[in-house]
């Protein structure tokens, strides 16, 4: 039986991967990420699945899923020119995503499957710190966090729950990590870009910390995600994350503007 | 109105190594297999962030023109012009571009 021996979720500025090159040891971003990767290498895992919003890489208007698991035997990314970071491939584990696919269309979840993979900055900051030298295959798991109507909060909790339930159901032996990607509030690109909904964050935090995760994803509708500026609902990977969590709390929940960090133990 | 082959044209720029040349190097050839309306043609090349913002275009592909510099547009005037028609509000002061890296092709 598969095994879920951790689940975390943390954000993917691209700057960070430079600001940790340009000045190593100032940011409280590169603290955050090693913590959150000493976690990981404590856990063992044997797989990384990845909750991820796509930044229009892999995804345009001209189809564009709600949910969609990536199946892909190996992609490439970030795919942006403008990231400063190193470029990497990323191994998939087909197995693994075919049979998420096939359990999540029968529980009733009608995702989207690709076989191919453009990797954006979303997907691969994460790995850069925490699946350094890319030894851990991944599976990508999208929601679209970025364009109306997103999916319910409520939704993607759910989707979490399925996604717990198949791990313990899967028939192989891997031991699975869980990883959302994103930030609590942000705005890239629109008039309120620079400012940061900090209730709305510390409401978030204050709910995660509580292991309120249905309040939190009652609370996330995609009108007070909108208020929070055009990349806050990357949120709904984090909402995906604690319905995969049972009753666990997390080990800590930290914030850095609009940024979280968070670990829970799931084993 | 439909903002789509605006939100197209940005998506390109970000995406495709090709289109990103040939939208620097000649931009009303490059638009003219876009069918934009008049409205959309004389914005976007005017690089009129705020009427842009303000028909529905998509602020994560919009602050494209900024990252890749098209029409007039680029990180020191992409706040003020998205702002431009819009209410004061107090939260603009906190609001700052913080630096976004370039990549030399």
């Amino acid at each position: 039986m598969a095994k879920l021996v951790l689940a975390a979720g943390v954000p993917h500025p691209p700057r960070l991967v430079r600001d940790i090159a340009e000045s190593p040891g100032k940011t409280k971003g590169e603290a955050l990420m090693k913590q959150v990767r000493l976690y990981v290498e404590k856990a063992e895992p044997d797989v990384i699945i990845e909750v991820d919003s796509d930044h229009f890489v892999n995804f345009f208007y001209n189809n564009l899923p709600t949910f969609c698991i990536g199946m892909a035997e190996e992609a490439e990314g970030p795919q942006e020119i403008w990231c400063p970071m190193p470029r990497y491939v990323v191994r998939g584990h087909v197995p693994l995503a075919k049979a998420l696919f096939r359990y999540g269309v029968h529980a009733k979840f009608d995702m989207a499957v690709a076989h191919e993979l453009r990797l954006d900055h979303s997907l691969v900051v994460p790995l850069h710190f925490l699946n350094p030298a890319m030894e851990l295959p991944v599976v990508p798991l999208y929601t679209n966090g970025f364009v109306s109507p997103l999916p319910l909060a409520t939704r993607c909790f759910s989707l979490g729950r399925m996604v717990r339930r198949f791990i313990e159901a899967w028939d192989g032996n891997e031991r699975v990590a869980l990883v959302a990607s994103g930030s609590f509030a942000m705005d890239v690109g629109g008039p309120l870009r620079g400012w940061t909904d900090t209730p709305w964050v510390e409401t978030i935090s204050r709910l995660l910390v509580r292991g309120q995760y249905q309040a939190l994803a009652r609370r996330a509708t995609e009108e007070r995600i909108a208020a929070a500026g055009n990349n806050s609902g990357e949120l709904l990977n984090w909402v995906t994350v604690t319905g995969a969590v049972g009753n666990a709390k997390p080990l800590f929940v930290e914030v850095d503007d609009g940024y979280g960090y968070a670990v829970w133990e799931t084993a | 109105m439909s903002t789509y082959l605006i939100n197209k044209i940005l998506y390109l720029t970000d995406n495709d190594a090709d289109f990103r040349k040939r939208i620097k190097e000649d931009p009303e050839a490059t638009l003219r297999a876009f069918r934009l309306s008049k409205e959309e043609h004389e914005a976007l090349t005017s690089g009129a962030v705020g009427r842009l913002y303000q028909m529905g275009v998509h602020t994560f592909l919009l602050n494209h023109l900024s990252r890749y510099e098209l029409f007039g547009v680029n990180r020191d005037n992409y706040l003020s012009r998205i702002r431009e028609g819009l209410a004061y509000d107090p939260r603009f002061e906190q609001g700052n571009m913080p630096v976004q890296y370039f990549v030399k092709e």
